[in-house]
């Protein structure tokens, strides 16, 4: 298996930048999901590792060798596609052989290797159907098959699961974290689906307009964002970020007033707090507002309460109800605020 | 109830009767061509109206023994067939090039095999003539097959090409990390997947050579290279006068085969003509 290695990999088509300036050491093992919106520069990043896309600039190293001069073919990495891609004129069983007979592994070897692939992701009764002949699920399970059959050094999995189901997605993310745990295989996983992210990865690298925005562990991306853009990007619903004025350890917008913070920048800021850090009513609540809707889930309500000009949305139990325009005062969990400079949107601490 | 279904049953009638006029249409020409050819000659110059045709076989026989038809139709096939080969050969390989690889004027490369095509015959025929005598070749099916197979190349190599730009790049992709070379996976991955439009080209570029008629008039000089069509020139122009029927039944000779392999490959065919319009 494999540590990858980016160092200032760049990637421009014309005056376009697809990438900027990423450098990213990925351990051995590892699980690394590269999250962000549409045309953020993750799949090009994930690209240039599976040699796919050439980098206009910068290195890329596995297990310390240098790469860029290496074909996609020779790169012993496995690569499942958004689109499955798997070959259309031939059986499942003839798709999770291909890469074995690429690489001239003996006949004898090729078909226990693709029966014990395909009982992994159990497709063994299916290997002699074309792709067209299995459901979505099904294809994306061969092209996972197709993928681990080698045994490569590292698994790229470019938004693998877009195409499925909620349900279906959920059985798949299980099953790639197993056998990513179980092979020891290094996997760079490409996914815009936060859930995803933070439910497969060791660590996430957030992206966004070719840059990296944040890399850490999902506690650390989903409890202490480093931007106003991982933080909204991050939790669903997203963190509430509200813009006030910051004087003396003091927040205070309309509707809001927030004492005792320890930051020791004034002026102009924005208030971050997830949904889930805020309770209604308390003994010294810091917002007030009118409610402005409720969405009982069934295992907990959505609260929106406008604040000011602002609309928060708060979790709360599942129990709450209460009239549009009602008057709620709400106590915010101040160890779990963040702090954000209103111009640039970065981290204050 | 009753009402829909009596509706849905007109609707059927009707479709069925405007099918069946347009099979006559045609299939008329065709048919009416082989009643010619099973007419003795006096019957078909006959000025009046002839109701109950008198039906023979004098003039099929007649063409067999007078005529070296077997020859002619063995040069066709060779010729045709041969081209084709050739044609798909140096297509294949030159439409993954220009699908796939990205370099300097390959837009214009494209435009150019193309523009080829848009050139009329006669402006190159007599280069070619010579090219061809001095390379002694005049007169020889290997000739005739680098002459249709130049003809047709444009036309093989632009059809195959719209048909490649179709597969989605993640195939490719995925068999490069998978391991394989570009000819691997030309012949491995994207021939296959774009067989519906190869056999339409090579269908196309089979009815192209079948009716070719100037470079291979201007090629075979001899019944040693005569090809079906210019052998219909030969029934013209003898001292019996223009022999009506057994032109008939030499282009009934020649319509034959390629109909027999339209229908033959029909699915492929109607797929592959509609497999490049819109992209999935």
């Amino acid at each position: 298996m494999a540590r990858i290695s980016l160092t200032g990999i760049q990637k421009k088509w014309g005056e376009f930048w697809g990438v900027r300036d990423v450098n990213i050491d990925i351990a051995d093992e590892e699980f690394v999901v590269f999250l962000g919106p549409s045309g953020c520069g993750k799949t090009t990043t994930m690209r240039m590792i599976a040699g796919l896309e050439e980098p206009t600039e910068g290195e890329v190293h596995m297990d310390g060798e240098l790469m860029n001069d290496v074909d996609a073919r020779d790169r012993d990495v496995a690569m499942v596609f958004q689109g499955y891609a798997l070959y259309p004129n031939m059986t499942i069983y003839e798709n999770i052989r291909f890469p074995l007979r690429m690489r001239g592994v003996p006949k004898s070897e090729q078909n226990r290797q693709v029966r014990s692939a395909a009982a992994l992701v159990e497709l063994t009764d299916f290997l002699d159907r074309k792709p067209a002949a299995l459901s979505g699920g099904q294809r994306q399970r061969a092209a996972l098959a197709r993928a681990i059959v080698r045994k490569p050094q590292a698994f790229l999995m470019d938004e693998p699961l877009s195409n499925l189901d909620a349900k279906l997605r959920q059985a798949m993310r299980v099953q790639i974290k197993h056998i990513q745990r179980e092979l020891k295989i290094t996997t760079v996983y490409v996914t815009h689906d936060q859930i995803e992210a933070m439910t497969l990865a060791d660590r996430i690298v957030i992206m966004d307009g070719g840059l990296i925005q944040q890399i850490g562990t999902p506690d650390e991306i989903y409890n202490d964002p480093s931007s106003t853009f991982v933080a909204g990007f991050i939790g669903s619903p997203p963190m509430n970020l509200v813009e006030g004025v910051l004087a003396g350890g003091t927040f205070e917008a309309p509707g809001f007033r927030v004492d005792a913070l320890p930051v020791a920048h004034s002026g102009k800021v924005k208030l971050g707090f997830r949904p889930e850090d805020c309770t209604i009513g308390g003994d010294a609540p810091q917002v007030s507002g009118t409610v402005y809707g409720i969405e009982p889930t069934g295992d907990i309500t959505y609260v929106s309460l406008r604040a000011g000009e602002k609309l928060v949305e708060i979790k709360t139990d599942r129990d709450y109800r209460a009239d549009l325009g009602n008057r709620e005062s709400v106590t915010l969990d101040t160890r779990r605020l963040c702090l954000f400079d209103a111009a640039t949107g970065t981290r204050l601490r | 109830m009753a009402k829909v279904r009596k509706s849905r049953a007109a609707s059927l009638i009707v479709r069925y009767l405007i099918l069946g006029a347009w099979a006559v249409v045609c299939l008329a020409p065709t048919l009416w061509f082989l009643s010619i050819g099973l007419r003795p000659r006096v019957e078909i110059i006959t000025p009046q109206p002839i109701y109950w045709p008198t039906w023979s076989l004098d003039a099929w026989w007649k063409l067999w023994e007078q005529w070296p038809m077997a020859k002619y139709l063995r040069n066709s096939v060779a010729a045709i067939f041969g081209s084709v080969l050739i044609d798909l050969l140096l297509a294949i390989p030159a439409a993954y090039s220009l699908s796939r690889y990205e370099y300097r004027g390959r837009d214009d490369i494209g435009f150019y095999i193309l523009s080829t095509r848009m050139m009329a015959p006669a402006i190159v025929a007599i280069p070619i003539f010579f090219l061809f005598k001095n390379l002694q070749l005049l007169d020889t099916i290997w000739a005739l097959m680098i002459v249709f197979a130049a003809i047709n190349l444009s036309i093989v190599t632009w059809i195959i090409r719209s048909y490649m730009l179709d597969i989605p790049k993640e195939l490719e992709d995925a068999a490069k990390t998978d391991g394989a070379s570009d000819l691997r996976i030309l012949w491995e991955i994207i021939v296959p997947a774009i067989l519906p439009g190869i056999i339409t080209a090579a269908v196309i570029a089979m009815i192209f050579a079948i009716n070719e008629f100037l470079f291979t008039l201007l090629i075979a000089s001899t019944p040693d290279a005569y090809t079906l069509s210019v052998a219909l020139a030969n029934f013209t122009a003898g001292t019996d006068g223009v022999i009506y029927n057994s032109i008939a039944l030499v282009a009934f000779i020649a319509f034959t085969p390629v109909f027999l392999v339209v229908i033959a490959i029909q699915r492929h065919l109607s797929r592959g003509l509609t497999m490049g319009a819109v992209k999935g």
